[in-house]
């Protein structure tokens, strides 16, 4: 499992930014970022190298941040291989409330952020169809 | 261009012997209403004799209008306070009716009626329609909601007692509200003012208006400008009068204007109003604006003695060319607080505060009303901070919650809101009064 922020941002110009800017000065290196928006808010996911670090700073600085648990996959760059994952959990039953991905660096192999609401059912079926997990301290 | 022009009305008076009363026997009248009345509530009303015990007042210390200012004000925190029945001066089972408006926090501001209470409440209204020029032959539909809220029952208490056909449709459903007014031959329309020109803008569309029979509009429950007047009166070819009321006095039909326009008279034999300066308590001279307070000179089951309304506004004693001689209150040119009025209902900031700290947190979010008027309708939008207690991950929560909040507000309020979340610090603090409302509509 890794740790992954939520912050709750506006729809409106900037609103990104002040958050980045924020972690920037706080020295957290961002590694994985995305959104998901309603016409009116939108909800800002990261995964950066410090968590708790930033929930603090974030916090101080009057953003409204939660820090969850959520499953990481690591996929070899083959075609195939993200479909086969998620196939595994659509045939255990297990849903994916949002799913995203990391930036590839260092020849890491692509990581797979994504939620569920049965976290136990998902892991056990992507380790018995020999998937790759990641857990926090590997990043 | 209205229905009638002033040239060709013909003024008819409900009750001509009240109404045109000198202001000689107008003031004997209403002493004599005022002593009985203070009697009654100091004997009945515990709330009443108490107040009066504080300030060394004896309902024999009062001989008429003149002695007013000995006795105590009534706020809608004392109605608050002795909810449901405490102000009752009759017994309990003697009230044939309530009626509710909103409260300042959960619970509602409760009014009680006698027979006699209901009697007289639809006697001033029939006064409030014979103004209007309306008689026994006219149809009136009325589109004020029916419920615990005055607007539609006292429409059709007055409706009753001048013997004209009331088409009880109360509020909303505005396809079928066309319908039935042209299937029905309605004469009359009785709604909120922006609803009227909702309504008015809805037929034009559909290109009812010449086959309608409307010629007046009642409207009220809601501040309106001049302007507005004369937009819904173009539009549907009618005369349109500002009729005005509160629950805690009895409802709408405590005054209305003539059609004249200079005023609203006020039913000042069952009604005494004062006008005070709110920083002084003194009386204002006429024609500068204070704050209007009520005695209720004949209600038997809640007689209230100088009730503060905090609505600001300023009277004239002159007769109006109408020939009545009922003193007339100019358009209210605000409040004392932060009511508002939205789509004919009262609201008030404290009840969105009650509402969202009732959500189950510690301490309420903050938030920011915002009032604005659509396509002649108020809409009103509440911005709520998001806060750590509230925030959760998933947006199908978030948006869960915008509308749990939504459903929280609207049963509390009794109007439907928009509700925005907002991130934290967005909205102003302030050192000394928040400012809980921003009313874009420029009423």
């Amino acid at each position: 499992m890794i740790k992954q922020l939520s912050v709750f941002v506006e729809n409106r110009p900037g609103s990104i930014m002040r958050v980045t800017s924020a972690l920037t000065s706080a020295c957290i290196n961002i590694r994985a970022i995305a959104s998901f928006d309603t016409p009116e808010f939108a909800i800002l996911r990261l995964v950066v190298d410090r968590p708790a670090k930033a929930k603090e700073d974030l916090t101080a600085k009057g953003f409204v941040v939660k820090v969850h648990d959520v499953i990481g996959v690591e996929l070899k760059d083959e075609k195939g291989n993200l479909n086969k994952m998620v196939s595994v959990l659509a045939e255990g039953g297990i849903s994916i409330s949002y799913i995203y991905s990391f930036v590839i660096r260092e020849e890491k192999a692509p990581v797979m952020v994504f939620n569920t609401d049965n976290y136990e059912k998902a892991e056990k079926a992507l380790r018995a169809a020999d998937i790759k997990l990641v857990e926090e301290v590997e990043l | 261009m209205a229905a009638v022009v002033l040239e060709n009305w013909v003024e008819r008076i409900r009750n001509p012997e009240i109404e045109c009363m000198s202001r000689d026997e107008m003031a004997a009248l209403q002493s004599k209403r005022l002593a009985n009345v203070v009697n009654r509530v100091y004997h009945n009303v515990d709330f009443y004799h108490k107040k009066m015990k504080a300030l060394g007042v004896e309902p024999g210390d009062i001989k008429g209008i003149e002695d007013i200012d000995k006795l105590p004000f009534t706020t809608k925190e004392d109605l608050r306070d002795n909810y449901p029945f405490g102000l009752l001066a009759i017994p309990r089972k003697d009230v044939v009716r309530v009626q509710g408006t909103s409260g300042t926090t959960g619970k509602l501001t409760l009014a009680s009626y006698s027979q006699k209470d209901v009697d007289v409440w639809g006697e001033c209204v029939a006064r409030c329609l014979t103004m209007a020029g309306l008689n026994e032959e006219d149809i009136i539909h009325i589109c004020y909601g029916y419920g615990l809220f005055t607007g539609g029952i006292g429409l059709d208490f007055g409706a009753r007692a001048l013997g004209a056909t009331a088409i009880p449709m109360s509020a909303g459903n505005t396809a079928r509200q066309m319908m039935c007014m042209e299937d029905f031959g309605a004469t009359a329309i009785a709604c909120t003012p922006s609803y009227a020109l909702h309504l008015a803008e809805s037929l034009q569309e559909a290109g009812l208006i010449e086959q309608l029979h409307i010629k007046t509009g009642i409207h009220g429950a809601e501040p309106w400008t001049e302007e507005m007047r004369r937009k819904i009166e173009s539009i549907l070819h009618i005369n349109c009068f500002d009729i005005y009321g509160l629950c805690e006095i009895t409802g709408p039909g405590v005054a209305q204007d003539c059609i004249h326009h200079a005023g609203l008279h006020i039913n000042a034999d069952y009604f005494y109003p004062e006008i005070l300066n709110p920083a002084t308590n003194k009386m204002c001279a006429d024609k500068e604006t204070g704050e209007l307070v009520f005695t209720t000179l004949a209600k038997e089951a809640m007689p209230l003695l100088r009730y503060r309304t905090k609505d600001l506004t300023s009277i004239d004693h002159s007769t109006c060319r109408c020939g009545r001689t009922t003193p007339r209150i100019s358009q209210f040119t605000g409040r004392t607080d932060d009511m508002k009025v939205i789509r004919g209902v009262n609201v008030f900031p404290t009840q969105v505060e009650t509402a969202l700290l009732s959500m189950g947190g510690a301490v309420a979010p903050h938030y920011l009303m915002i009032v604005e008027r659509k396509d002649n309708m108020d809409i009103l939008t509440v911005m709520v901070e998001v806060d750590e207690s509230l925030f959760s991950d998933e947006i199908r929560k978030l948006d869960a919650l915008k509308n749990k909040i939504g459903a929280v507000l609207k049963q509390a309020l009794g109007v439907s809101v928009r509700v925005k979340l907002v991130e934290p610090k967005t909205i102003q603090r302030s050192e000394g009064k928040a400012v809980r409302v921003i009313d874009k509509r420029g009423l």
